[in-house]
C-alpha cells in the first residue's frame, strides 16, 4: 500500500513539475524539483483530488523544506484516517 | 518624468464603511484605540468551511437601505451599498452642491477588486444548487463591476468620465491616483473615488482557503508568528478637486494628494518584488515633490503573509535608504481586516487622519518581532507625532503596486 500511495504521489509531482518521475527521490524538496509556490498549492490540490483526502490547512504550508516523502506521509496519514471512518471531512 | 504643468489636487471630504463601523470618523476611532474589527466568521456557510475562519466584516448593524431611495435598492448589490453610503458621508463633508456646471466637471471613478460578488454567489446558488428556473431579472445591473461608479454617478448627477479600475488588492489606490490625474491634467474639477468590496461569499471563501493564505487567528503584520491574511469587507470614498476650485468655494481642505506611483513587478503572478513596490515608492515620492527625508509615516500594504511583509519591508528600505530607520510603518489592516479593493481607499482614511491629529494608527495584534520586519511597526498602540507627510501603500496579487504620497493641506 505505501509502495503504490509513494508511487500515485510521485507520478503527480512528476506531472506538475513537468519531469521525469524516475528523478525524484524521497528526499528530493519540492524547491529542489523547481516546483514554486503557487505550484505547490495545485499540487496539493491535485494530490486532495486524486486520493479524494483533504489536508489540513498548515501542512504543507512549507513548500522550501517540505519533501516529498513528507507528502506521501501526509498521504497515508490522511488515508489512514479515512479507512479509520474519521472521513475527509 | 516628463516636466508638465499641473494643478495641485486636495481631499476636502471622505467617507467609509468598515468592519470598524459605518462612518469615517467610526473607523478612525477605532483605528486610533488600535481597536480590531476582526472576529470569527459571520456566514451561514461558516462550518462548511475547513478551518476555522476569522473576518473583518461590517457590523450586522449596517443597515443597506439606510437613506438609499427605495426605487434604487432592488439594483444594490452589498458592495455598491457601501460605495453609495460612503460616497454620501464623503459628499456631506465636502460640502459640494452637485448643480449642472459642476455635476459635468465631476468624475467618479471606483475601485473594486471583485464586483458584486454576493449577488453572483446568489444567483449560481440557486440555479446549479437548487434548479431555481429564474435568475433575477436585475441580476446584471447587479453583478456588474461598473455598479458602484455608475451608482454613484446616479445618485448625485455626475457626469464626467465615469468607470471602475479592477487590480485586485491595489483597486482603491489605482482609482485614486487615476482620479487624482484627471483633475491634474484638467480632464475634470471634482472627482469621486475610492474604492469599495464586499466579497465574502461561499465560494470566495472557499477558494482563499485553497490558496492557504487565511489567517486562523487574527491578522498580524510584521510579527514573526503572523498565520496570514484576514478578509476584510467595506468601501472608503473620497471627494477630491483641484486646489484652485477648493478654494474659490471656501472648502475645508483635510489633506493634499501629492502624487502616486504606479509599476509592475512583471516576475510572477502572486509572490511580491521588493524593487517593483519600492519603485512604485520612488515615483510617488518624486510626483509630489518628497525626498524621503520629507515623510514621517508609511501606512504599509502589511497583509500579514509570510511573503508580503518582509518583502515590503525590503522595499521600504530600498525606497527611503538610511531614512527607513527614522519612519514609523505600520499596517492598519490588522483592524479593518484586508478589504480587497477598498484596503487603499479605507487606509487613506488612516492616512489623511494621522497628518491632520498627530496621530500614528498602530500595528494591532502585534506579538513577536521578525528580524526580517525590523522597521518602526507602532506596535499596538498608536502613537502622537508630528505627520508631515505619509505614504500609502497597495500591491496586488498580479504583481501590480500603487502608492499614494498624501501631504499636509496647503
Amino acid at each position: 500500500m505505501n509502495d503504490s500511495t509513494q508511487q500515485q504521489v510521485f507520478e503527480i509531482i512528476a506531472k506538475q513539475a513537468k519531469i521525469d518521475v524516475t528523478t525524484i527521490t524521497p528526499s528530493s524538496t519540492l524547491k529542489d524539483l523547481g516546483i514554486e509556490s503557487l505550484e505547490a498549492i495545485e499540487l496539493i490540490f491535485d494530490i486532495e483530488e486524486h486520493f479524494d483526502i483533504t489536508f489540513p490547512d498548515q501542512q504543507g504550508a512549507n513548500f522550501d523544506s517540505d519533501t516529498a516523502q513528507s507528502l506521501v506521509d501526509a498521504v497515508q496519514t490522511a488515508l489512514d484516517g479515512k479507512a479509520a471512518g474519521e472521513g475527509s471531512k | 518624468m516628463p516636466n508638465v504643468s499641473t494643478r495641485r489636487v486636495v481631499i476636502t471630504g471622505m467617507g467609509a464603511v468598515s468592519a470598524l463601523g459605518v462612518g469615517a470618523d467610526a473607523l478612525w476611532q477605532g483605528l486610533s484605540e488600535g481597536r480590531s474589527g476582526i472576529a470569527p466568521l459571520r456566514h451561514p456557510d461558516a462550518d462548511r468551511l475547513r478551518v476555522k475562519v476569522v473576518a473583518a466584516q461590517v457590523p450586522a448593524s449596517y443597515d443597506p437601505t439606510a437613506n438609499i431611495d427605495e426605487r434604487v435598492l432592488p439594483q444594490l448589490d452589498r458592495t455598491a451599498s457601501f460605495a453609495l453610503h460612503a460616497a454620501q458621508e464623503a459628499i456631506a463633508q465636502s460640502g459640494l452642491v452637485f448643480d449642472e456646471s459642476i455635476g459635468a466637471r465631476t468624475a467618479t471613478i471606483i475601485g473594486t477588486g471583485v464586483g458584486g460578488e454576493h449577488s453572483h454567489d446568489d444567483q449560481s446558488r440557486r440555479l446549479y444548487g437548487e434548479n431555481a428556473v429564474r435568475v433575477h431579472p436585475l441580476s446584471i445591473v447587479r453583478v456588474m463591476a461598473n455598479a458602484s461608479a455608475s451608482q454613484i454617478s446616479l445618485a448625485h448627477g455626475l457626469r464626467g468620465p465615469t468607470f471602475v479600475v479592477s487590480s485586485a488588492c491595489a483597486s482603491a489606490n489605482h482609482a485614486i491616483s487615476q482620479a487624482a490625474q484627471m483633475i491634474r491634467f484638467g480632464l475634470a474639477d471634482v472627482a469621486l473615488t475610492g474604492g469599495t468590496d464586499a466579497c465574502m461569499s461561499y465560494s470566495v471563501l472557499r477558494a482563499w482557503e485553497a490558496m492557504r493564505v487565511m489567517a486562523d487567528d487574527t491578522c498580524r503584520p510584521f510579527s514573526i508568528n503572523r498565520r496570514g491574511l484576514v478578509l476584510g469587507e467595506g468601501a472608503g470614498i473620497f471627494v477630491l478637486e483641484s486646489l484652485e476650485h477648493a478654494q474659490s468655494r471656501g472648502a475645508n481642505i483635510l489633506a493634499e494628494l501629492g502624487g502616486s506611483g504606479m509599476t509592475a513587478d512583471a516576475t510572477d503572478i502572486v509572490m511580491p518584488s521588493a524593487t517593483g513596490a519600492a519603485a512604485a515608492m520612488t515615483q510617488a515620492l518624486a510626483e509630489a515633490g518628497l525626498n524621503p527625508a520629507d515623510v514621517d509615516y508609511v501606512n504599509a500594504h502589511g497583509t500579514g503573509t509570510q511573503a508580503n511583509d518582509s518583502t515590503e519591508t525590503r522595499a521600504i528600505r530600498l525606497a527611503f535608504g538610511a531614512d527607513a530607520d527614522r519612519l514609523v510603518v505600520s499596517s492598519t489592516k490588522s483592524m479593518h481586516g484586508h478589504a480587497m479593493g477598498a484596503s487603499g481607499a479605507l487606509e487613506l482614511v488612516a492616512v489623511v487622519n494621522a497628518i491632520r491629529y498627530g496621530i500614528v494608527p498602530p500595528t494591532a495584534n502585534f506579538d513577536q518581532a521578525d528580524p526580517a520586519c525590523d522597521l518602526d511597526i507602532v506596535p499596538n498602540v498608536a502613537r502622537e507625532m508630528p505627520v508631515r507627510a505619509a505614504l500609502s501603500n497597495s500591491f496586488a496579487f498580479g504583481g501590480l503596486n500603487a502608492v499614494l504620497a498624501i501631504k499636509r493641506a496647503p
